[in-house]
């Protein structure tokens, strides 16, 4: 899809797939014939710069076709480098620009618990997105107005501390108030273990999950934080990166 | 003002079960009313004001009608941004409500002023803005508005213009003819139709009859009204407490460009910062948004040849 695009954030992407998976496939409540349906559980990827591993998912799970993959970030496309809510079926809120995707999925669980329902939020933030101050703001409200049913996923894949260092995230969310698990990000048993173990009541502390992943994980040569991050692959790169991740 | 949009609250929030107030630590006390009459419909987020904007556009992606009060810098200048994506590019309607614009907190300085919201805020799409200056007002287009497709931004000012307008002429997107003139036409915003209402009488004395026309909302801007008085008057004085840059003087501007032979002359706030302090009148002084001032730009503006 990035190589076709000649465009994309592969490693972003790459290490939250098996986070994805295990959500959309034992996880979450919803319809992809009917995107809206109001019975439905929200995903919100605050972390936006994953979309290529979340449009993956969201074709896997029938909301994309292949046909929309392949036009992945051309001018008519509806997938955008980061997705657009008005034009990507089962995309709730805009991210990428970190820092939003949070608060809106803190107004979406404090109004869906308005309503008397009981639909589960989860929302995906990057660590280096924890560095913005609308970050804390939410992790401040939700605990205070106890949304029980708010899931914060953070995929910790160490990119902040290659400028600032975030010490304990487990921590961090604990001391404001909320449940914190850690767990490994690529290790779809025990994530599934955690999800089915979240907590799910209307009052509640809000729980925060801590997936340790690694970027770029599945091809060794885009592993880490150098020049992959917004690096598409010429042909022989391509032919690399796929032999890296059949292995 | 503050009680009526508390009142506002109150009445409409127990008859539409959908209308949800954030506030963010200002008219606390006057909205408990508000609070006991809708449960679990009132929230105070402090001074979280970037994360307070998302959770309003949070609530309306459930089908809820938010109505998010704050302070108007903290609203629309330190969280732009979030107004930006989280309603308007997301498409999520809703209702912003500020307080403290421009410099109503005069003797704080400018820190706590806002000169630009509506120039910024009338940059995004479907967005209307709404400068309601007396209680009436704002209870009758708040009312008409706060459940439409738009995200309506009302900014409240804490002086009224004080001057009685008859129910029926006000509608979101229409304004109101003050006074019927012949050679010069002041067209005010917000508090400011004071002013322009009591520079009629020292303008007679100069021999000349001003029309008035009030603008309470500044998007959409009725134009017609504006080209229609242009059109008579060639000569056209604007009033606001807003930055020349972007306000009401610049859409006048775009309004009657294609009028021949129009001046428009503004009365408005400097691009630079209000570094005074002291009280709102004093600013309103110093700037010339006084009826005086009205009388001193018509003189050097608009001086009759003899």
């Amino acid at each position: 899809m990035v190589y076709k695009a000649g465009d994309g954030h592969i490693p972003s992407g790459l290490c939250i797939v098996e986070i994805l998976n295990v959500l959309y496939r034992d996880i979450l409540k919803y319809d992809p014939k009917n995107p809206k349906w109001e019975g439905r559980d929200y995903f919100i990827l605050s972390k936006g710069h994953g979309s290529d591993g979340f449009y993956v998912i969201l074709e896997k799970y029938g909301f994309l076709t292949q046909k929309d993959l392949d036009t992945f970030t051309k001018y008519d496309s509806k997938l955008g480098g980061l997705a657009d809510r008005t034009k990507v079926p089962g995309v709730e809120a805009a991210g990428g620009s970190l820092g939003h995707g949070f608060p809106v999925s803190l107004g979406m669980s404090l109004g869906l618990r308005i309503q008397g329902k009981s639909n589960r939020v989860f929302v995906l933030i990057g660590d280096a997105e924890c560095n913005e101050g609308a970050v804390w703001e939410t992790v401040l409200l939700a605990a205070h107005h106890r949304l029980g049913r708010l899931y914060c996923i953070v995929d910790d894949n160490k990119s902040s501390s290659q400028i600032l260092e975030m010490g304990s995230i487990s921590e961090k969310f604990r001391a404001f108030g909320w449940n914190a698990y850690d767990v490994d990000g690529h290790n779809e048993e025990a994530l599934l273990d955690v999800f089915k173990k979240l907590p799910n009541e209307a009052y509640g502390k809000p729980t925060a999950i801590i997936a340790h992943t690694i970027k770029g994980k599945g091809a060794k040569m885009l592993e880490g934080h150098g020049v992959w991050h917004s690096k598409a692959p010429n042909t022989e790169e391509y032919a690399q990166i796929m032999e890296q991740l059949e292995d | 003002m503050k009680n009526q949009f508390a009142r506002t609250m109150y009445e409409v929030g127990q008859v539409n079960p959908k209308l949800v107030v954030v506030v963010g630590d200002l008219c606390h006390w006057a909205m408990q009313p508000f609070a006991k009459a809708c449960p679990g419909r009132y929230y105070n987020t402090g001074v979280t004001e970037a994360a307070t904007i998302g959770l309003g556009a949070g609530l309306s992606a459930v089908g809820l009608i938010p109505v998010v009060h704050l302070i108007a810098p903290f609203m629309v200048e330190r969280s732009f941004e979030f107004i930006k994506l989280d309603f308007s590019y997301n498409e999520f309607p809703g209702n912003l409500v500020s307080a403290g614009s421009s410099f109503d907190y005069s003797f704080l300085g400018a820190t706590h002023h806002t000169y630009t919201d509506y120039a910024t805020l009338k940059t995004l799409p479907k967005t209307q803005l709404i400068y309601p200056a007396a209680p009436q007002e704002f209870d009758l287009l708040f009312r008409q508005t706060y459940n439409n497709d738009f995200l309506t931004y009302f900014r409240l000012p804490q002086t009224e213009h004080g001057v009685s307008i008859d129910k029926n002429k006000i509608k979101v997107g229409t304004g109101i003819k003050i006074k019927d003139g012949e050679d010069i036409t002041i067209v005010a915003t917000g508090s400011q139709l004071k002013s322009a209402v009591e520079s009629a009488e020292t303008l007679k004395k100069m021999d000349y009859d001003p029309e008035i026309i009030y603008i309470h909302t500044l998007k959409p801007l009725d134009t017609k009204l504006i080209t229609s008085s242009a059109e008579k008057t060639k000569k056209i004085i604007t009033m606001e407490e807003h930055s020349i840059i972007g306000g009401l003087y610049a859409d006048v501007l775009e309004a009657v460009k294609e009028i021949p032979g129009v001046k428009v002359s503004p009365i408005a706030i400097p691009a630079d910062f209000l570094r005074g302090y002291g009280g709102y009148e004093d600013h309103c002084k110093a700037l010339g948004l006084t009826a005086e001032g009205i009388v001193k730009k018509v003189k050097t503006d608009f001086r009759r040849k003899k």
